[in-house]
């Protein structure tokens, strides 16, 4: 019987010889590692995001009279609301770490390099996308941190002069957080972004299973002749299959995920919840050491060292677009970041020094 | 090479322009760093920053301070929710047409702070302290037992020897606090829990309102320093805080299943973690 | 394979029982039906409680709110904050009329302004009379 209907769905989808050719004949290079589970790890954290998301669309109200009270009643008086609601701010966090581990560990095995410059290009637009996300999500809770957090990061563009205060009021919808700023930050997180990370998304994946999975460069001699010149697509015809072997590191992956979060809702789940994050929003009272949530401290600590503002703001956009077009500078045929001293000098100092502002700024 | 003289074209682009705007830094300092939230708290209360000034007498100055160590202040009650007059405006700063009332002599203190804590002036008028303090000025007011600037969140501990004594046996005050005791205490540790609860993630926002209300009924009872009637009415403050008790009680019990259920899940995918690894370690792999 | 086997099992085992929990707190968490919410919210009292001209507070929607029994009138729901600057009114007995000590704003006993500096009048809060019950929300 069950085979009838695997029949008659074969025969018009084709789906058998689409898993066989797409999954099990799918070749991945032998010395792959742990680090290349990352990039699904991040789509997974993604997909808890959007059905927690969706879940606590259904009781949250995006108008400043009633959001506080719906996030309350959530956590207090559904049943389970509690239990998607930290599973959505835990996964939040986790989530942009997973995909800065992501983007680390790409640059390390130097696999942005031609022809995959264009992967990274959308990858690194996506940790943007990904901390607009956080943003935009931060203020939601109507919460003494989320205003005041929110007015704190919306009032850092104002650091360039002439542009910078427009900037800040597009971005608030005025001078200060108010509604109207509540309601765009809701329509950003819910409708503008979700669409544009999937495109993304959409792009990225494609762009991967088109070039191919690059091998790492540790240990065996990757033996692609450096540069490439024309198109052709990366096999492993000696790799390993990719079920159940690399399939399995994967899902291994998320049961780690998983427990990360579950370790951090059961044992402390009030890691994300100061004491701000419980008290409704006040617009005429600060609260003392008020700061941005944790992946926006380094810029925001940057721009309070530096004596020029505007230096100060430019240099972090200056350091946003090496980023992003760092495949495009980096012309160096040598993928094994060991044998570049240099660039992985450079690279751990930046690394150290994101960390350090990342501290100082929680002072 | 070309890369090169590109990358060092767009830091040029960017870093020129900054030294021409050098200048912008003090604008930028004085809209940025002066908000409360880059450090600095911007007064604009006219009546403190005169009276907190080295052109006042030491003894204004330190009524200042003395005011901002207070419940009131951090409740954002300020010099002109007392005393009016405009905080605004430095003109009418001090003036009659604002409301401005000034220092109250002392037998008008309680409608001076009764203007607020209605309930507590009219049980304070009832009192034997009340009426005393109508016929002669030898009789508490607010002040003796609260203070008038650095004024605290009240506790039982007002009601102690030294400042009961001063003009009778401690006595009577003793009995009054004997009465009072235990239902403070389950007060504040009723408030404490709700505080707790509240950290986790639990928001008993009735409960709290409701503790607060009872609190302050029962409070406003000790003024008319009638023991008889506050021990009439213990029986009622104590049936709401059972009620409220019983609450406190049930979230207890719903912030442990919480964690339970929790934990559970942590279970389950930590062991499909151990299944998955074990099943992907070959022998001799 | 018996080891494999059993593994395999247990994985599944494990998934279907989180799979069901998650699906059973999404279930529950969509069963509570707007009644149910607003049971918690929902407020009774006596009318006994309160005799004529008397009033009591109590607490509607997070904002404190007081409950009249008029001599003439019968029950009148308020809210308590003044429509000046957010103080709380307070009924006064004698004068029939709900004052506010921050800057003696004065309302009726309809929520009406009578006199001082509040621009609007108070807010009435529905109720049902339920036999002996004053019910609130």
């Amino acid at each position: 019987m069950w085979n009838k209907i695997i029949n008659w769905l074969e025969v018009r989808v084709g789906l058998g010889n689409f898993i066989q050719t797409q999954v099990i004949e799918y070749r991945i290079p032998k010395n792959i590692n742990l680090f290349y589970t990352l990039g699904f790890l991040a789509v997974i954290a993604y997909g808890v995001q959007a059905v927690t998301g969706i879940v606590l669309l259904i009781y949250y109200i995006p108008h400043p009279d009633h959001a506080f009270r719906s996030v309350q009643d959530i956590m207090t008086k559904v049943p389970y609301g509690w239990l998607f609601r930290q599973m959505h701010t835990v996964g939040s966090n986790l989530m942009i770490t997973v995909v800065i581990l992501h983007m680390i560990t790409v640059f390390m095995m130097g696999n942005y390099k031609r022809p995959r410059e264009l992967t990274w290009l959308g990858g690194g637009l996506s940790l943007l996308i990904t901390v607009m996300f956080g943003l935009s999500g931060y203020l939601l809770p109507w919460t003494q941190l989320s205003y005041w957090a929110t007015t704190v990061v919306t009032s850092m563009p104002t650091a360039l002069p002439l542009i910078g205060e427009p900037i800040a009021r597009i971005l608030r919808g005025g001078d200060s957080v108010t509604q109207i700023t509540l309601s765009r930050f809701f329509a950003f997180h819910v409708a503008v972004l979700p669409p544009l990370f999937l495109a993304l998304m959409g792009v990225h994946l494609f762009l991967i299973n088109r070039i191919g999975i690059s091998a790492t460069p540790f240990g065996m001699q990757d033996e692609e002749r450096r540069p490439l010149t024309e198109y052709k697509r990366k096999t492993h015809p000696d790799g390993y299959s990719y079920y159940p072997l690399f399939f399995q590191k994967q899902m291994f992956m998320v049961m780690a995920y998983f427990s990360v979060m579950f370790v951090i809702i059961t044992f402390v789940p009030t890691l994300f919840f100061p004491d701000e994050a419980n008290m409704p929003a006040d617009p005429n009272h600060t609260p003392a050491d008020i700061q941005p949530a944790w992946y926006l401290l380094p810029p925001y600590q940057l721009l309070r060292l530096v004596p020029n503002k505007f230096l100060g703001i430019t240099l972090q956009l200056v350091l946003v677009l090496v980023f992003l077009s760092w495949p495009f500078l980096d012309s160096h045929p040598e993928k094994n970041v060991l044998k570049r001293p240099i660039l992985r000098g450079v690279f751990i100092f930046l690394l150290v020094m994101w960390l350090v502002l990342l501290s100082w700024g929680r002072i | 090479m070309m890369r090169y003289l590109f990358c060092m074209a767009a830091a040029a682009l960017f870093l020129v322009p900054s030294a021409g705007v050098a200048g912008y830094r003090e604008e930028f300092e004085k809209g940025f760093l002066t908000k409360p939230w880059a450090g600095e708290q911007v007064e604009e209360n006219l009546c403190i920053s005169c009276h907190a000034s080295d052109t006042m007498k030491p003894d204004f100055q330190s009524i200042v301070e003395a005011w901002q160590a207070s419940w009131h202040a951090q409740n954002r009650i300020s010099c002109e929710h007392c005393h009016g007059g405009d905080p605004k405006d430095a003109a009418l700063s001090m003036s009659r047409q604002r409301g401005f009332v000034g220092v109250p002599s002392s037998e008008t203190v309680p409608e001076f702070c009764g203007k607020c804590h209605i309930g507590i002036l009219s049980n304070f008028l009832e009192s034997g302290h009340g009426k005393a303090l109508k016929m002669s000025r030898k009789a508490p007011n607010c002040i003796t037992c609260h203070g008038s600037h650095n004024i605290q969140k009240a506790s039982i501990n007002i009601i102690n020897e030294q400042l009961c004594s001063k003009c009778h046996s401690y006595e009577r005050a003793k009995t009054m606090k004997q009465a009072l005791f235990l239902t403070e205490k389950r007060i504040t540790e009723l408030e404490q829990a709700l505080l707790n609860l509240k950290r986790q993630g639990f928001y008993a926002e009735a409960d709290e309102k409701a503790l607060f209300s009872t609190q302050a009924e029962f409070r406003t009872l000790f003024h008319t320093v009638d023991v008889d009637l506050v021990k009439e009415k213990t029986g009622v403050v104590s049936a709401n805080l059972d009620k409220i008790e019983q609450n406190v009680r049930a979230a207890v019990w719903e912030l442990g299943f919480r964690r339970n259920f929790s934990a559970f899940l942590l279970l389950m995918f930590a062991g499909m973690g151990a299944g998955i690894f074990l099943l992907s370690w070959k022998k001799g792999d | 394979m018996k080891r494999r086997r059993f593994l395999k099992i247990a994985i599944a085992f494990l998934g279907s029982v989180t799979l069901l929990s998650f699906i059973y707190a999404l279930v529950k968490f969509l069963s509570a039906l707007p009644s149910r919410i607003a049971e918690a919210n929902r407020l009774t009292i006596r009318k006994s409680d309160i005799p004529s001209g008397e009033a009591k507070n109590f607490v509607y929607q997070n904002a404190p709110a007081v409950i009249i029994n008029r001599p003439d009138k019968g029950f009148i729901a308020l809210t308590r904050t003044c429509t000046h600057l957010g103080c709380l009114v307070e009924y006064h007995h004698v004068k029939q009329r709900m004052m506010c000590p921050c800057h003696a704003g004065s309302f009726d006993l309809e929520g009406n302004v009578m006199s001082g500096p509040p621009p609007k009048s108070l807010t009435s809060i529905p109720f049902r009379i339920e036999g002996e019950n004053i019910v609130i929300g």
